[in-house]
């Protein structure tokens, strides 16, 4: 399998038939849809991408896989950069991803130059989502080449390195982290055994022979559980928004100074994307710190630089783009938003990984088209309509978790018209507001819950293969490699703490 | 003394020493390979140890914060109300019931009377048009 594109003239007929699924008034409807869906979930604080996806993907369940993507990749690309907008005028990062974009993004509105910071984040996020894609257009197809030479014992390894990674996406406290993916491990253990069938965990209920649902599970923890944390805490206080916009295009001299930065944060999203569980709010955040190291004017940070602006903008749109290779090529989810992409697909019959590229090839350049026109689209959306997306944060949250609460529960419950689905989805949100109150990050539990059955049912293949010795499988060079890297990011952080209580 | 997670490190505990005995009444392998108690066995296990690792960590910890829940009565009145329409969900057609709900919980959350029932027929409506109308989801 080669890079799969080629020139203009020998286009290949993979891809223009990606371009033809995008360019029908449904899919683009779809589209559309999803990007302004999108830009609601992002302007508004306690919304979030991941929220957006799972909460409106039962919405798709009726529609080809291309429509559904259309609106899914629409709210993903369109909230991402949608969140900026209340960072910038209100101090207020709308999702978790724009966190960076408040401390420069809110200095330059409080010096009466809103409109440039919203002009850059508008900009900034189109150029970080394209480069990412682009990123992914080229890059997607030799990773999943090298994927389709992995058998059981190498997806084994691809997934034990996947669940050591873990211990670093864990918010700094890595016994919670890797414990928050055991239970997402433990999970996925319930119903059939994938080998010899045997009912595991199913309490009596039928329903859970076929295992827990994965998309109840996902709106409970980010849509339920998001809501529950909400109402608990103390609202927090609006910044003063801006009377005045004043100009919006960055001029030429900006666009100097910002092309380090923003290079530098298309580089940093894009890879810090591609590890899973790892998202924008990480990327964007080390962005700015890195923007701020390498700059010569660093006094001008966290007081209204639009190098940091820039750098920080382009960095959390780009991690869209890593996440969703990692996605497509392995199966393994970058971030919150691609596991319930992950979901998604399975149901509309498509295994994300390395067969994607060779049995969904016109699928694959769908996805990529689909993601270049909503990065455009959300683009031209936030120029024009930053104030009216800013004015609907005047809506009351409660009305907000109102709609969430009942969107989760018919969502749940229209996946298979089964009640249990949403009983999952409140225990799942009860779980997810427990754990955010004991400071247990959900980014594991999710990596550990896609990744458990991959790791269960291809090891035991592997042992049937080696008539149930381990040798083999680990002397397996693409094994040992993954072994190794997951007993070093797993004993780094173990070195580390035992080493500084040493020194205590 | 961290007594958050001191309590989350006994719960985890329960639950990986559950799993371990759980997983040791499932049938064994045939010959060397491992059978379904295999999987959930490790995961048990490696639960415990990670429990106890944490557990370790926050007795030996200095500070003491606890769990920070506010509004607990909301809270517990918002569980209540989803419990109750979630057991009521075959007992009343599902606009009445979801009307009934949202309108609750609104209240609850101290909306007034006209906008809380402005809000639920809005989106009891919305919902039963999209889901019951547009995509033909029998929603009961």
């Amino acid at each position: 399998m080669g890079c799969g594109w080629g020139s203009v003239d020998n286009m290949s007929p993979d891809i223009l038939a990606g371009l033809m699924a995008v360019f029908q008034w449904e899919v683009l409807l779809f589209l559309a849809a999803g990007v302004a869906l999108g830009a609601v979930f992002g302007a508004l604080p306690g919304l979030t991408a991941a929220m957006g996806v799972a909460v409106l993907t039962p919405l798709t369940f009726w529609v080809s896989a291309e429509k559904g993507m259309a609106m899914l990749l629409g709210i993903y690309c369109g909230a991402i950069p949608a969140g900026g907008i209340p960072a910038i005028l209100m101090n207020i990062p709308g999702t978790p991803a724009s966190i960076a974009s408040t401390w420069d993004g809110y200095p330059l509105s409080r010096e009466g130059r809103a409109g440039l910071a919203l002009g850059i984040n508008a900009l900034l996020s189109m150029i970080g989502q394209l480069a990412s894609v682009l990123f992914l257009a080229f890059a997607a197809f030799p990773i999943a080449a090298f994927g389709l030479r992995f058998g059981p014992a190498e997806y084994f390894g691809l997934a034990l390195f996947g669940i050591s990674l873990m211990a670093g996406v864990s918010g700094g406290n890595v016994l919670k982290g890797m414990l928050a993916g055991i239970v997402g491990l433990a999970l996925a253990t319930v119903g059939l055994d994938p080998m010899t069938a045997y009912p595991r965990f199913h309490f009596g209920q039928s329903e859970f022979l076929e295992g827990i649902s994965f998309i109840p599970v996902m709106i409970g923890l980010f849509g339920l559980g998001e809501v529950l944390d909400q109402m608990s805490g103390s609202q927090a206080g609006l910044g003063q928004m801006p009377q005045k916009l004043g100009r919006i295009l960055p001029n030429l001299s900006e666009w100097k100074r910002m092309i380090l930065p923003a290079t530098m944060g298309a580089g940093v999203g894009t890879f810090v994307g591609a590890i899973p569980a790892a998202g924008g709010d990480i990327a964007s955040v080390i962005a700015w710190e890195q923007s701020r190291r390498m700059s010569r004017k660093k006094e001008e940070y966290s007081k209204g630089s639009v190098e940091g602006l820039a750098a920080s903008c382009t960095a959390c749109n780009s991690a869209i783009g890593g996440a969703m290779t990692t996605m497509l090529t392995l199966g393994i989810p970058g971030d919150a938003p691609s596991a319930v992409l992950i979901g998604a697909l399975l149901i509309h019959g498509v295994q994300p990984g390395p067969l994607l590229f060779r049995d969904h090839r016109t699928l694959v350049y769908t996805i990529i088209f689909l993601m270049m026109l909503a990065a455009v689209a959300i683009a031209a959306v936030n120029m024009l309509g930053a104030r009216p997306l800013a004015k609907a944060l005047q809506i009351p949250q409660r009305w907000l978790w109102a709609g969430i609460l009942l969107m989760g529960i018919v969502g749940s419950f229209a996946l298979n018209n089964s009640v249990t689905d949403v009983w999952v989805m409140s225990a799942a949100g009860v779980g997810g507001f427990l754990f955010r109150k004991a400071s247990i990050p959900l980014g594991p539990l999710v990596l550990g819950l896609i990744l458990g059955p991959m790791m269960e049912s291809n090891l035991r293949r592997a042992l049937i293969l080696s008539r149930g010795d381990w040798m083999p499988i680990l002397s397996k060079p693409i094994v040992l490699f993954f072994v190794v890297v997951t007993v070093a990011s797993l004993g780094w952080p173990v070195w580390k703490a035992v080493s500084r209580t040493g020194r205590k | 003394m961290k007594r958050s997670d001191v309590v989350v490190a006994l719960l985890f505990m329960a639950l990986g020493a559950a799993l371990v005995v759980a997983a040791s009444g499932f049938p064994p392998g045939v010959g060397p390979l491992p059978g379904p108690g295999f999987f959930p066995g490790v995961i048990g296990a490696v639960m415990l140890l990670l429990a106890a690792g944490l557990q370790v960590s926050a007795l030996r910890s200095g500070t003491v914060p606890v769990f920070e829940i506010g509004n607990r009565r909301q809270l517990a009145v918002a569980a209540g109300l989803l419990l109750v329409y979630l057991l009521v969900w075959d007992q009343a057609p599902f606009a009445i019931r979801t009307l009934v709900f949202l309108i609750a919980f609104l209240r609850m959350l101290g909306e007034r009377w006209r906008s809380s029932i402005a809000v639920s027929v809005v989106l009891t409506g919305a919902v039963v048009i999209a889901f019951q109308y547009g995509l033909r989801v029998g929603l009961g």
